[in-house]
């Protein structure tokens, strides 16, 4: 009878304190949502980084000058670091677009030299077996993983093109230019993390959004458009937005506040377009200028950069135009003697009134096309047609701002040469199996070192004989001796200097 | 003498087996007193339940186990034998039926959290249009969060060849069972539910720095992001913006 008394007792606790807690956690049913529409085309991306790829990722993100520890189990070749992202599979059934974070640290600072650099050069693993081309995959819709592979970065949209090794091999739907306005529901499609265990679970959800705001192009269509929806994070950034019918209306390009910015479907299939009709990455048109619309500056601003109050004035008081605030030494628009106080007043004969309608422009030209401005200048009474040929490049904050970040030996800046660089303090070489020195993180395809025989994971040791860190650059060199550690090999490279 | 009532009237109500009919004062007092009636109701619901949960059957060689270990352990106090057996198998059945409690109100509050998801029917779809490939829908699973048929070895497998031969970290094996994902906005993930194991490094990858003055700082990656969680502090400068 107390054994029975006792359970009793014990079950009676027991179920009011479970059911104390279920009815205090568990939510209230929510309303029933329509079913979201299907959305196979999209699938996941997964982009894997190895320990050499993260020390360049650093190099370029950080102010970093040397690695001083590492944890006990780092390797430079193992994979350090995984993005999972959505991706688009296009109609072909064999072409993904993904906005892939890291794609840039997989590239040089000219997207592997332009024009198209010969396909030996495109991945320097592809030479040496070393450093390996962006190691990437697609899960398709049915969770099967296949494998892909990596054919170039539209610098324009930020879009990496994959191709599947087989084709239809994950399912595709038509692409097409589908109408959108402020106020259509959509669906945003990207991959997420179902447990934090090991391994960690993901797989596809999706969130409402509301279109808010389409942004016209200047050439017709769609340039842009946003869409609000809660609980937007960065997480959802790569993420594909699908229509109430269930068709592609655009990537995830960016989040501005609580709006998404989406990449409209036309310019998905022209930057894959661009990048399978070359085969290889395709950079940003550069013009290598700063500037800001004239409709956007107060007149004394105008001012500050020598025009007279009564132009200065005219030109305000037309709302259009690019004041150019600055010119990268070297560039396309210094050659075209472009100089800082210019304003751009057309492109093509198409008149530009705000920056991201010069942006659009110089877009739809291309990068090595030539376009021609409109300029007016601060000293010169009358405006005049400029012929300008633009070049390419993935990454302008590279080629502007990289060079202060790079360990300099006293005038010898390795990142002329296309050698990026990071110091390894005593302790982390000994933990790496080698010695202290410079380690080679990058060496751009197109360059006299990679030609060379320099290697991405070499350790440099000595150059010209003089210890990397007392090396005085001569101002006659026009061959660098390298001295590198690989796989605990001492080896010589004779790099010829690169002539400015 | 309510109170005396009450706490006999509850003896009698808790030795009652279900289905057993009480005594004619019980049924006096609990049409009056509703504290006693609640307590009535509750006992219910509570034998319903657990009767609700069916047998939990011993292994085969429980009885066997269970005699050797009281046997050994009975030369050393052999006086307090049957005091251990007996309080040992009400400490083992209060066991069981926390186990159970735990496990029934567990699916209970999934159930709430995703009503309808039980025996869940394959999706319908919109209808595709003319134009259209027909969309391969995965197959749906009785179970909303199924992890896919893919094992590190698989995953390893596909990996495309052109990598080289990495050295990888020890990758745990896959979770037996998963939770159920957040459902965002009150949006179900549409067919694509399938859950799939992500093959990443075991362990954060922790790096100390020092900048080009001097300064250190320990900077600490995540094995996986999602989306654009960038990893470190700077951001995709594909358009940067006011440069051409």
């Amino acid at each position: 009878m107390n054994f029975r008394r006792i359970t009793s007792a014990v079950l009676l606790v027991s179920a009011l304190f479970y059911q104390t807690v279920a009815s205090g956690q568990t939510p209230a049913p929510a309303p029933k949502a329509p079913k979201p529409p299907a959305a196979p085309q999209v699938v996941t991306i997964i982009h894997r980084l190895n320990g050499l790829k993260m020390f360049r990722l650093l190099l370029r993100s950080e102010q970093v000058q040397s690695i001083d520890a590492l944890d006990s189990a780092f390797n430079l070749m193992d994979d350090v670091h995984t993005n999972v992202i959505a991706g688009l599979a296009m109609d072909d059934g064999e072409t993904i677009a993904a906005w892939l974070p890291e794609a840039d640290v997989e590239f040089g600072p000219q997207i592997v030299g332009f024009p198209a650099p010969p396909k030996s050069q495109m991945f320097p693993g592809s030479v040496n077996g070393f450093f390996d081309g962006p190691d990437v995959s697609v899960i398709g819709a049915d969770g099967k993983q296949v494998p892909a592979k990596y054919i170039g970065l539209d610098a324009a949209t930020g879009l990496s093109i994959l191709k599947l090794e087989n084709k239809n091999t994950v399912s595709a739907s038509a692409i097409k230019e589908e109408p959108v306005s402020s106020g259509d529901s959509v669906l945003l499609f990207g991959p997420e993390q179902v447990t934090k265990t090991r391994p960690v679970l993901a797989r596809m959800g999706a969130i409402e959004g509301r279109v808010e705001n389409v942004m016209p192009a200047p050439s017709g269509g769609i340039a842009r458009f946003k869409v609000s929806a809660a609980k937007l994070s960065k997480a959802n950034i790569g993420g594909v937005a699908v229509n109430q019918a269930g068709d592609t209306i655009g990537i995830i390009d960016g989040l501005e506040g609580n709006e998404a910015s989406i990449l409209p479907v036309a310019l998905i299939k022209r930057a894959a377009q661009r990048v399978l009709e070359r085969q290889a990455s395709v950079p940003r048109p550069w013009l290598g200028v700063k500037g800001e619309a004239v409709a956007a500056l107060k007149l004394d601003e105008i001012q500050n950069h020598g025009w007279e109050m009564q132009r200065a004035a005219a030109l305000a008081g037309k709302h259009r135009g690019i004041l150019l605030t600055s010119i990268v030494p070297g560039s396309p628009a210094e050659r075209a003697e472009l100089r800082a106080g210019d304003v751009i007043l057309k492109v093509d004969d198409k008149d530009i009134q705000t920056a991201d309608e010069f942006t659009w422009w110089l877009e739809q030209a291309g990068p090595s096309s030539s376009v021609e401005f409109t300029v007016a200048r601060p000293d010169r009474p009358v405006e005049w047609a400029l012929n300008v040929k633009l070049s390419g490049m993935s990454d302008q904050w590279s080629r502007v701002n990289w060079r202060s970040r790079f360990p300099s030996i006293k005038g010898f800046w390795l990142i002329d040469q296309g050698i990026e660089t990071i110091a390894l303090k005593p302790l982390v070489a000994s933990q790496l199996g080698t010695t202290p020195g410079l380690l080679v993180v990058y060496v751009d395809p197109v360059t006299a070192a990679f030609e060379a025989g320099l290697e991405p994971g070499d350790v440099i040791q000595t150059i010209n004989g003089e210890p990397v860190s007392a090396f005085r650059t001569s101002p006659n060199s026009d061959l660098y001796t390298f001295e590198v550690v690989r796989k605990k090999q001492k080896r010589v490279v004779k790099i010829p200097a690169k002539k400015k | 003498m309510r109170k005396t009532n009450c706490k006999q009237i509850r003896r009698e109500l808790d030795e009652l087996m279900l289905g057993e009919t009480w005594s004619a004062a019980a049924t006096e007092h609990l049409s009056e007193c509703a504290e006693c009636r609640e307590f009535h109701v509750q006992q219910t619901k509570l034998r319903k339940i657990v009767g609700s949960l069916g047998t939990i059957e011993a292994p085969a060689d429980f009885d066997f186990r269970l005699r050797a270990r009281l046997a050994k352990g009975a030369s050393s106090a052999p006086a307090i034998y049957w005091r251990l057996v007996r309080s040992g198998l009400i400490a083992a059945a209060l066991a069981v039926v926390v186990l159970l409690g735990v496990v029934a109100v567990r699916d209970a509050m999934r159930l709430g959290e995703n009503p309808g998801e039980v025996a869940r029917k394959p999706e319908v779809h919109q209808p595709v249009k003319a134009d259209q490939a027909p969309p391969v829908i995965p197959e749906q699973k009785p179970s909303d969060h199924v992890v896919a048929d893919v094992t590190p070895a698989t995953i390893r497998k596909f990996r495309p060849t052109q990598q080289a031969d990495y050295k990888k970290r020890p990758l745990s094996s896959i979770a037996i069972s998963s939770t159920g994902a957040s459902v965002l906005n009150g949006t179900q993930p549409a067919a694509m539910s399938t859950a799939f194991p992500i093959d990443s490094s075991a362990q954060s990858f922790t790096v100390s720095l020092e900048d080009g003055r001097g300064n250190a700082k320990t900077i600490s990656v995540p094995t996986v992001s999602f989306g654009s969680q960038r990893i470190v502090q700077s951001g995709n400068q594909f358009a940067p913006k006011r440069d051409w």
